[in-house]
């Protein structure tokens, strides 16, 4: 109750004050959780408007208006309707500015969304309120958590140049920096952000045909353009070279990752002989998940199944699915992929 | 520390008895200056540990649990006219700006299949099967409005189209196949089934197929005769022992039920006007935790309920809000979801 009046009483106790009140106004705007939300700005919406009459909407037919004016030569001067963005960006200083990228007359415009994806619309409605109420610590009142020192190396030593450097990482290769284990709140619901597809074809080294197929199939199932990738090192026991294409991906994100993933839910993981699920081994610890799938189960999309003549059969590769979260911990993003219907087996990772 | 904290801090003492200790002790804690650090970090170390015992055991509070039992949408939500007229113009935005269909990918010339995608491009002008009459490419192609009236852009016409297309060939109900051609196989199909159920119809509130896109909540009637959700008084038993004795209380045992986590979601307070003494304590009040569960399959059944309830519904949230009291409402109705 005290914390409630708090503000009340200091605004008051401004007013008493000569110097003057500069938020006295804020509390009367405050919202309490039990209070009522403000209403609407707006009190009508446009979509009330009364439609256009009933000849008005016989009447037109933008069609035929404009095939009249293009058989009378009577056409519009184009120059003057129609804008193109310039092809370069040539600075800021420039008078012809590029429009912004969600301009439909943008060159890096993308259309989208298509639709709200029933996974999302699942997640809003059930998994995120669920997650939350699953993963929630309480901590009693006054709780206070204990401070965590600073996790970078300092530079020591009588060096000027250490002054203001940035901090040093871990030491030892291979050491990172675990994420924070944030305490759970609204704002913090573990969500999928974005599902990458990878598939290695070393075959492609010799024969280029294989990285095509491999970038048709990705490219069927994602809806998403593929990119390939070089091998970095040279790698005798895998029969790797150093600069040759040996793999492509391609990385969803928002409505294709969320059609992604129920098409792989609901109707290719389904259709498996006798599929464990997810390795529970996997996992990175910072939320993100991965397994793979074989040439014969990357078969059963139905974007490949409804040509598979289309494909070579022995060329026809296996991909790994990585599914990122932004959960922090593993046990946080096998909580969400349990949830939006993924089974995990074997020993957990945690 | 500069003048402004300082007369947060001041202002604060000078409100006096209305604030609370700890909230003090934060505010002279978060300005106190580091020369006072060293002194209170051995403070900070034994406020982590959280007074437990309370210094006037005779005020107390009756504890219940509660449990809000909900049923999940079943289906996506009916979507707004805006969004929906949004979603059509995105897509023929993108028939605008796609690459053209690799037609000879999926089709093999002079197949069947092929002179069937032949006779529905001449029909609907474009690859999409859900947007309508409309061409990407040419000379008409800003043309992608819809006009007033028209039905492109609702659900239940973009859903009719797709079934149409999977289910005729294009072909002119007179035409005869041509000779020697195979037929191209279709395969059979069930019709979805409606997203309006014959319990909205007769607005059956018992019935957990009403409003399948929005969650549903059982709300019983106790003994006094007041809607809310099942409740009893906390036994010797952990709140979620209660929630799982109070499920099967409440509905029987056909019911496959899941309690989703062990915390509470909630809690409503009710203050006596008179302190009612019980053995050992006068109990001010009660205070109703609810934890959260969701019933899988089966049914509630009252008939051999052990809390005397009298009826029960499933109601999605707004419906209950006219049910409940004010004051229970005002106290639930931040754990419910909107959908």
């Amino acid at each position: 109750m005290a914390l409630r009046e708090l503000p009340f009483r200091t605004a008051a106790a401004l007013c008493k004050d000569t110097r003057p009140a500069v938020r006295v106004a804020e509390p009367l705007f405050r919202r309490n959780a039990s209070s009522e939300a403000a209403r609407e700005v707006e009190s009508s919406s446009s979509l009330e408007v009364p439609p256009p009459s009933e000849e008005l909407v016989k009447g037109y037919d933008p069609l035929a208006r404009s095939r009249l004016r293009r058989r009378g030569n009577k056409e519009l001067p184009p120059s003057r309707y129609q804008y193109r963005s310039p092809k370069y960006y040539r600075g800021p200083l420039h008078p012809h500015q590029p429009p912004p990228e969600s301009d439909p007359s943008s060159r890096l415009f993308q259309p989208g969304p298509f639709s709200l994806p029933r996974l999302e619309q699942t997640y809003q409605s059930t998994i995120a309120a669920d997650l939350l109420t699953l993963t929630y610590q309480h901590y009693p009142p006054g709780y206070r958590a204990p401070k965590t020192d600073q996790r970078l190396r300092q530079w020591t030593g009588d060096s000027p140049y250490y002054k203001n450097r940035p901090l040093r990482p871990p030491r030892g290769k291979g050491e990172v920096l675990r994420l924070l284990n944030e305490p759970r709140t609204f704002r913090n619901i573990p969500k999928i952000t974005k599902v990458t597809l990878h598939s290695m074809v070393p075959e492609a080294q010799e024969n280029s045909a294989h990285m095509h197929v491999a970038g048709m199939i990705l490219q069927a199932i994602t809806n998403v353009r593929a990119v390939s990738h070089k091998a970095r090192h040279n790698v005798v026991g895998w029969g790797l070279r150093q600069g040759r294409y040996v793999s492509v991906t391609s990385t969803m994100e928002r409505e294709d990752a969320q059609d992604f993933l129920a098409k792989l839910i609901d109707v290719v993981l389904p259709k498996i002989k006798e599929w464990k699920g997810v390795p529970g081994s996997s996992g990175d610890g910072h939320g993100n998940m991965s397994f793979g799938l074989t040439p014969d189960q990357l078969a059963l999309f139905p974007e490949i199944e409804v040509n598979y003549d289309a494909y070579p059969p022995k060329m026809i590769p296996g991909c790994h699915i990585t599914i990122e979260t932004d959960a922090t911990s593993n046990k946080d993003a096998r909580l969400l992929l349990q949830a939006i219907g993924l089974p995990f087996y074997g020993k957990l990772n945690d | 520390m500069n003048a402004g904290q300082q007369t947060t801090r001041r202002l604060a003492v000078r409100a006096g008895q209305s604030i609370c200790r700890s909230c003090r002790d934060t505010i002279s804690r978060t300005y106190a200056s580091a020369a006072a650090a060293a002194v209170q970090t051995e403070d900070s170390i034994s406020q982590h540990i959280p007074p437990v015992t309370q210094s006037s055991p005779n005020t107390s509070y009756g504890v219940n649990a509660g449990v809000v039992l909900s049923r999940p949408p079943q289906i996506t939500r009916d979507l707004h006219p805006f969004e929906s007229a949004f979603f059509l113009y995105q897509r023929r935005l993108n028939e605008r700006l796609a690459l053209p269909f690799t037609r000879y990918f999926y089709f093999k010339k002079r197949t069947p299949a092929d002179l069937e995608w032949k006779r529905k491009m001449k029909q609907r002008l474009t690859p999409a099967r859900d947007i309508g009459r409309y061409q990407g490419y040419g000379e008409e192609a800003w043309n992608d409005e819809v006009l007033v009236g028209a039905n492109e852009s609702k659900f239940e016409w973009q859903v009719e189209k797709l079934l149409e297309d999977a289910e005729q060939s294009g072909a002119e109900p007179g035409a005869a196949d041509a000779p020697g051609m195979k037929k191209v196989e279709r395969e059979l199909f069930d019709r979805p089934k409606p997203r309006v159920t014959e319990a909205d119809e007769t607005n059956d509130t018992k019935s957990l197929n009403r409003a399948l896109q929005r969650t549903l909540y059982l709300l019983v009637k106790n003994k006094e005769g007041r809607w809310e959700f099942p409740q009893d008084k906390l036994r010797e038993e952990n709140l979620h022992g209660a929630a799982h004795r109070i499920i099967t209380h409440t509905g029987g045992e056909n019911m496959n039920t899941w309690l989703v986590g062990h915390v509470p979601i909630g809690h409503h307070q009710i203050d006596y006007p008179e302190p009612r003494p019980t053995e050992k304590l006068n109990e001010h009040g009660a205070k109703t935790f609810f934890l959260k569960a969701r019933i899988m399959a089966g049914q509630v059944n009252l008939k051999e309920n052990k809390l005397g309830l009298q009826d029960f519904k499933w109601l999605a949230k707004d419906e209950l809000k006219n049910e409940v009291d004010g004051s229970y409402w005002r106290s639930i109705k931040n754990m419910l979801t909107e959908r």
